[in-house]
């Protein structure tokens, strides 16, 4: 074997080391959601056992279940809002042509300028006034608050990008400005929407304090359930790993499904200009 | 029966139906909240999962509906904070959690339960507020002595014992002072596998007994006077006894161990001696993974030269100020923690920390506290007792607290992983207190 094939064999092994490293966290996280509660206290740990679903049977019969619908629409909806809002904003502000248009873009960051803890007592006090407290649509208005300035943000780069003499040039040939935008622009942003819109998904469905503050229980997020595991008396260990591997299981699957788009739409930026 | 006319007839048989049905007068009446929905919230906790299968009995008597959910301990203080500090009315009964009592009480959160208490149409006498051990119910009465609330868990920190048939065969007994701990710690050490000590990372609860008996505070003279004194030289001393008795007798990794990790430990049967709320040490003898049901035993918990100082704490339920059915949250209480339904779910269900003075004088109580011939009803009454008496738990409940808690962790931290020596731990957990307190706008001592 020569040498460039050993340092690709050692390139290898470093990767599959690393990844262990990464994953090391959540394959814990799952083997623990898979174990008796019996077997997670074993000492000496087990690392050879009978795989048990008992723990996730267990959580779907409770109001987690719930929860975890709530998470699931709550951050469908609010990056669906986002997207639909946003895109359009940040291709108008792309391109605009007039002079406040600079300082336009960083006003609307405002909503990422301070710590989540800043809005909280407004939020709540508002939100108590105007019911929305403990609603999905309560938090789904919150999420699309914050991710409407970060689909801007993003998406006017990514416009700024594309090359304005196709848009030009379906012009010419008889397409409207709207029609530009989505037959030609969008179409080329395709990695760029791939990329914002699981940005938006993730703070969404990851979100825990925004939930904890205004919900109660029948808008609870899964985040804020799986905490719920965590009783006076004790943790249930069990249940809060079988929570934690199904609140991380659709983002991975997600992910994995548009990944080719996430990689291409998050090192775009990168090659521009 | 010459004297019997039909108008001292009807006088006398209006007076008995007066008497049948006046001192109820609320629940007497037919279904008295037909038609109203009460929410109420508190931290999770077994009790209420006992007292929510009672629950339909209490709406169908009185036709109201309660909304009780209860969630995890963290969430619930951070909601129910929220909540009273903006004085919502989201809510008609909330948990006054222990550590928050002074801050919720103190600031006004929660109305004064005394008016309804001594209302004849809304309490009966025989419902008897006098009854609540004194200790349990310090923490929920202001300095003036109006109560805000009646206490349904009760903590009362004791010594548990899972294999103290290896400190009987050593030839020695359960501890009863610091001395004593340290020589059945030593002649008991590595003795089947057995690990003498075991505590949980909340050095802020388990540490404070050990600094007390070595004659040390945390403050001054609280809630008065909340100068830390954490830097004295009795403040030295238990740290570093304490800090000793962690790493030469605890298991390893012990000081990363949650509340439950230690229970799991003597549970297992790993780990021998834990001081710790009757809450946590009773699944010793009655939990169904427990492998030391036949070998556990109890005591007070140790005491030090300055004498014994179990940490004790309560948790009762209240009514918010700004709570809209005040009088249907006070009918739910007033059920909830009635000597009838308490004794329901202490007698059918085993519930232990309860807070009722003739429900623990109970016999069948007692019976059921009894763990291998020891009544432990009577150890968990003594602590309950010596914290009420003297006051000495009022440091936990000033709203400062946790900020000189997470100080004092820390330190013991620092002390048990050999970065410091106790004297300048202490002194920096003291410096830093300080620090916390004066930004929190606390004024101290010079």
């Amino acid at each position: 074997m020569n040498r460039r094939a050993w340092e690709r064999r050692l390139l290898h092994a470093a990767v599959v080391g690393l990844v262990l490293v990464i994953l090391a966290p959540f394959l814990w996280l799952l083997q623990m959601s898979l174990k008796t509660q019996a077997d997670i206290f074993a000492f000496p740990p087990k690392l050879v056992f009978v795989p048990t679903l008992e723990h996730y049977r267990t959580i779907w019969d409770t109001a987690f279940r719930r929860s975890f619908t709530n998470s699931a629409i709550v951050a469908v909806l609010s990056t669906a809002l986002a997207m639909l809002l946003g895109v359009p904003g940040a291709y108008a502000l792309s391109r605009a042509r007039f002079r406040a248009a600079g300082s336009l873009t960083l006003w609307i960051l405002v909503s990422r300028m301070a710590p989540p803890i800043a809005f909280t007592i407004p939020y709540f006090l508002a939100y108590r006034h105007l019911g929305l407290l403990d609603t999905r649509t309560g938090l789904v208005i919150v999420y699309l608050t914050f991710n409407l300035s970060l689909v801007v943000w993003l998406m006017r780069s990514f416009f700024d990008a594309a090359p304005r003499s196709l848009e030009e040039a379906a012009w010419i040939d008889g397409a409207s400005p709207g029609q530009g935008f989505v037959r030609i622009v969008l179409p080329l942003s395709g990695p760029g929407l791939a990329a914002t819109a699981i940005l938006c998904f993730l703070y969404a469905w990851n979100d825990f304090f925004f939930a904890l503050i205004l919900t109660r229980t029948e808008a609870m997020t899964a985040p804020v359930a799986v905490v719920n595991f965590m009783n006076y008396e004790g943790w249930e260990w069990g249940k809060i790993a079988a929570g934690g591997t199904l609140v991380m299981l659709p983002v991975l699957v997600f992910s994995f499904v548009v990944r080719k788009f996430l990689v291409r739409g998050l090192t775009a930026g990168a090659l521009r200009g | 029966m010459a004297d019997l006319t039909r108008r001292t007839f009807l006088k006398g048989a209006a007076l008995a139906g007066g008497l049948v049905v006046r001192p109820p007068a609320v629940l007497g009446q037919a279904k008295p909240f037909a038609g109203v929905t009460i929410r109420g919230s508190s931290f999770q906790h077994v009790f209420h999962t006992y007292l929510k299968e009672y629950l339909p009995e209490f709406e169908a008597k009185t036709g109201m509906t309660v909304d009780f959910a209860p969630q995890a301990f963290p969430v619930y203080n951070q909601r129910a904070d929220l909540e009273l500090s903006t004085q919502g009315s989201a809510w008609d009964f909330l948990n006054i959690t222990f550590i928050y009592s002074g801050r919720w009480i103190g600031a006004g959160w929660f109305a004064p339960l005394d008016e309804l208490v001594n209302d004849r149409n809304q309490t009966p006498r025989e419902w008897d507020a006098a009854d609540f051990v004194s200790g349990a119910q310090s923490s929920l009465v202001d300095a003036r002595g109006a109560t805000y609330g009646f206490a349904w868990e009760a903590g009362a920190m004791l010594m548990g014992a899972g294999r103290a048939d290896l400190i009987e065969k050593a030839g020695l007994k359960l501890p009863e002072t610091f001395d004593q701990l340290l020589k059945v710690c030593e002649a008991t050490n590595g003795k089947d596998g057995v690990a003498p000590f075991v505590a949980d990372k909340l050095h802020h609860w388990n540490w404070i007994p050990y600094l007390m008996g070595y004659g040390g505070r945390v403050f001054k003279d609280p809630p008065g006077n909340l100068t830390p004194t954490l830097d004295t030289p009795e403040a030295a001393r238990a740290a570093e006894y304490y800090a000793n008795l962690l790493v030469t007798y605890g298991p390893s990794g012990l000081l990363s161990y949650t509340d439950d990790q230690a229970m799991r430990a003597q549970l297992s049967g790993r780990a021998n001696m834990r001081t710790q709320a009757l809450g946590w040490l009773s699944p010793l003898a009655k939990h169904e993974e427990s492998k030391v049901k036949s070998t556990v035993r109890y005591a007070l918990m140790p005491g030090g030269p300055a004498g014994q100082f179990p940490g004790s704490n309560s948790h009762g339920f209240g009514i918010p100020v700004g709570a809209k059915n005040k009088r249907a949250a006070w009918a739910f209480i007033s059920w909830a923690m009635s000597k009838e339904t308490l004794r329901r779910i202490t007698i059918e269900k085993g519930y232990t920390t309860v807070c009722r003075r003739s429900i623990i004088d109970d016999p069948a109580y007692r019976k059921s506290m009894t763990f291998n011939g020891q009544d432990v009803a009577e150890l968990y009454l003594k602590v309950l007792s010596l914290g009420g008496k003297s006051g000495y738990m009022k440091y936990r409940t000033v709203p400062v607290f946790p900020q000189v808690g997470d100080k004092i962790n820390k330190a013991i931290e620092r002390i048990a992983t050999k970065q410091q020596g106790a004297r300048d731990a202490m002194k920096q957990a003291q410096v830093e207190a300080i620090e916390d307190l004066k930004k929190a706008g606390v004024k101290l001592d010079a």
